[in-house]
């Protein structure tokens, strides 16, 4: 991101779109305009923005798709203005990064050492001996770690010990991994799906309604609704919702999941989770013509129940838990001619109607909650893309804020008819530490050189 | 009722009260065992809100709740102030620098005292709605609150490098004991790069648990879109350093407008925007 290079295409474009100069004008800019799909509510019916705003700002809302803001054309002209800075810092970046990590740090002269950010150095007399050289030597060793060394540099040897060089590529990891992420979400949004579904208890289904544009979404396999349940604290707060789904192939059970809010079913790709409920009530009529025996039907809210004999079809239109200590439902009935109407039945007491040539009798003998569990479906390919992302940022960052490159130089040799020693080091992060360690070494030599000065 | 949790946060909340104030008077009197008192009280309140915190917990499971107290608004403000002291003292432990104090501290008594008396605030315990029953909760509330609190004190480092900017001419006085503006910068970057570190966790794992829970990592939930635009704020300034004539006095600027934008996020969202975080407000 520094801003002088000749050795690549240096056209103004290009250094336009590398500059961080325009990575954070955009980061501004997204900052500024994200803000705009949080005042406004997204995603309502182009009627509520008329009401709410008026026809002169509703206009505005229209062209710039202020309904949906984050998928609007100049939000994602936005998005695409900043992986393409990414891009393109990346790739001007790429030469110098392939130069600072070639190059051999160990050919550097005595001269270069003395001019590095932390250096010391001595000068004594007499040779020194193999064991003095030795012990300067592991002292190096002991805090720097592992080295490489050169022999004839200057006419002494000299010894390098270099940490963390690839952490040069941190920043690379950083900024991929946002493309990565973004990739990740693509791959969702083209090849997954998101739906959702109003599961009656005892039901099963085999497709899903897509949330967007409200098309059916067939699953390739069945799921049932066994049962929904709903608990309470005792303060009344909800505890819990729950849903014993069932996955059926080809009419054969082959997967059986309870699944609660944060902990959805997941079965060939694709994912259940529990979103919400509905309750609808359900009552059980006993129903007899004239002269024979009586049978029982359920009847529930949203749904004809069949009496295929007679055909005869009922319907319930409303209830009421208690009226005057009692239940009492409002039963439709219609017949094979369209012929059709409605009565009230009060639990406990019998009402007869008659259809064609028959007469009926009908009594309500039990009424109960039904329970409808909302599910949310989802399927994401891209999922994993963007864990990789989180991880790959994660890490990136962690490099380029932490991880330094150090890189320490010994050099023993001679000098003007003397024995000289060298000690030099260099780090581009956590400059205290790297002082301390080097100051560790520099006592030890101390110690041993320093009484022969 | 005494030795309850409740009870040790309305001492903590008067204690950081103190603590900021012998901050705010070690600075501008300039009475170095008068600092050193500050330190020792504002270990004293965080050591006595660490046991309130695990108090708290303990009285959930009493209560047959059993949750970390992370779940509410009430709870969310201790924890805040809570992890503001303990980045607070890092630095000072690390600079050696009681100044920061007086900006810093502020913060968190703040946060207790909004805590404490606002009657907008239930500070009584409350089951977890079952959005909220997951392992995620913990991770996900530590990571931001890790964030927010490390802006807050960036923020505090802000002021001071706009105070010392301003009259950069006094070398004595309150001015002078605030460290250089050289000094200050590289504490803002360094501040502003830990709670960077730790939004962005914050971001990931609200993700992961939104994934498990609304079966999308990403809904664009007006809560979600501020942590993303406090997001870019600090990532814009942890490139403006990068930028020609932006070190410095615009990037103070900017850790104070992060702040904000934190506060939005932590705050305004839950009050003036209603979303799939409604229950931060309760």
């Amino acid at each position: 991101m520094k801003a002088s290079s000749s050795t690549y295409q240096d056209t103004s474009i290009w250094r336009f779109f590398s500059s961080v100069r325009l990575a954070v004008f955009l980061l501004i800019i997204l900052a500024i305009t994200s803000i705009v799909g949080t005042v406004i509510p997204q995603g309502e019916s182009l009627q509520f923005y008329l009401e709410t705003y008026g026809p002169s700002f509703f206009r505005i809302i229209k062209v710039l798709h202020l309904n949906d803001t984050y998928h609007s054309w100049w939000y994602l002209i936005l998005l695409g203005l900043f992986s393409t800075n990414l891009v393109v810092c990346t790739l001007r970046r790429l030469p110098f990064t392939l130069k600072l990590s070639r190059r051999d740090n160990l050919s550097v002269d005595s001269g270069r050492l003395l001019k590095m950010p932390f250096k010391k150095d001595w000068e004594i007399k007499e040779e020194l001996d193999n064991d003095s050289t030795q012990s300067i030597i592991s002292a190096f060793k002991k805090v720097a770690g592992k080295f490489q060394k050169r022999s004839d540099v200057d006419g002494g040897r000299l010894f390098l010990a270099e940490r963390g060089k690839w952490s040069y590529w941190g920043v690379y990891g950083l900024h991929g991994s946002i493309l990565i992420i973004f990739f990740g979400a693509l791959v969702g949004l083209f090849l997954g799906f998101k739906g959702s579904v109003m599961l009656p208890e005892g039901e099963t289904i085999d497709h899903i309604v897509n949330r967007q544009t409200g098309e059916n979404i067939p699953l390739g396999f069945s799921v049932r609704c066994n049962r929904f349940n709903i608990s309470f604290y005792d303060n009344g707060a909800p505890k819990e919702y729950r849903s014993d789904l069932t996955v059926l192939n080809d009419d054969k059970e082959v997967f059986h999941k309870s699944i609660v809010v944060n902990d959805p079913m997941e079965y060939s790709g694709v994912t259940f989770y529990q979103a919400s409920y509905r309750a609808i009530p359900e009552v059980t009529v006993q129903v007899a013509k004239s002269g024979t025996p009586e049978r029982s039907m359920t009847i529930s809210a949203f749904q004809k129940a069949l009496w295929p004999e007679e055909q005869l079809s009922f319907g319930l239109m409303q209830y009421m838990p208690d009226v005057h200590g009692r239940s009492a439902a409002q039963i439709w009935v219609g017949d094979k001619e369209g012929r059709a109407g409605s009565f009230w039945l009060l639990k406990g007491n019998k009402k007869e109607f008659q259809r064609g040539e028959d007469l009926y009798r009908i009594s309500l003998s039990n009424a109960k909650q039904r329970y409808l569990t909302g599910l949310q479906v989802k399927k994401d390919p891209g999922v994993w893309i963007v864990w990789l992302g989180c991880t790959v940022l994660i890490v990136g960052f962690a490099v380029v804020f932490w991880v330094p490159h150090r890189r320490m130089w010994l050099w023993i040799g001679r000098r003007k008819g003397k024995t000289a020693v060298i000690l030099s080091g260099q780090t581009n992060k956590n400059k205290l530490q790297f002082e301390k360690d080097i100051r560790k070494i520099e006592e030890a030599l101390n110690s041993s050189l320093g009484a022969r000065q | 009722m005494t030795f309850s949790s409740s009870y040790l946060f309305s001492l903590t909340t008067f204690i950081y009260m103190g603590a900021a104030a012998l901050y705010l008077i070690q600075w501008i009197f300039r009475v170095r065992k008068v600092g050193l008192l500050a330190t020792v009280v504002t270990v004293g309140g965080l050591v006595i809100q660490t046991i309130g915190i695990g108090l708290r917990w303990i009285e959930s499971y009493q209560l047959g709740y059993g949750h970390a107290p992370l779940s509410n608004l009430y709870e969310s403000l201790v924890f805040f102030s809570w992890v503001t002291i303990v980045v607070y003292l890092i630095i000072e432990w690390q600079v050696k620098q009681r100044v920061i104090g007086a900006f810093a501290t502020p913060f968190a008594s703040l946060s207790m005292a909004y805590a404490s008396f606002s009657p907008n605030v239930e500070d009584k315990i409350q089951p977890l709605i079952p959005a909220l029953k997951s392992n995620w909760l913990i991770a996900h509330v530590v990571t931001c609150f890790l964030g927010y609190a490390s802006f807050a004190v960036a923020c505090g480092l802000g002021i001071m490098y706009l105070f010392k900017n301003r009259f950069s001419g006094a070398s004595e006085g309150i001015i002078g004991v605030i460290p250089d503006c050289k000094v200050l910068d590289e504490l803002i970057h360094q501040t502003i790069v830990f709670g960077f570190l730790w939004l962005t966790f914050g971001i990931i794992t609200g993700a992961v648990w939104a994934n498990d829970a609304w079966g999308t990592y990403w809904s664009w939930d007006p809560k979600e879109t501020w942590s993303l635009i406090t997001w870019f704020v600090y990532a814009t300034a942890l490139h403006a350093r990068f930028v020609r004539g932006w070190a410095g006095r615009r990037i103070a600027y900017i850790s104070i407008i992060g702040f904000v934008s934190v506060m939005f996020t932590y705050f305004g969202v839950n009050f003036l925007l209603s979303g799939l975080h409604s229950y931060g407000a309760q």
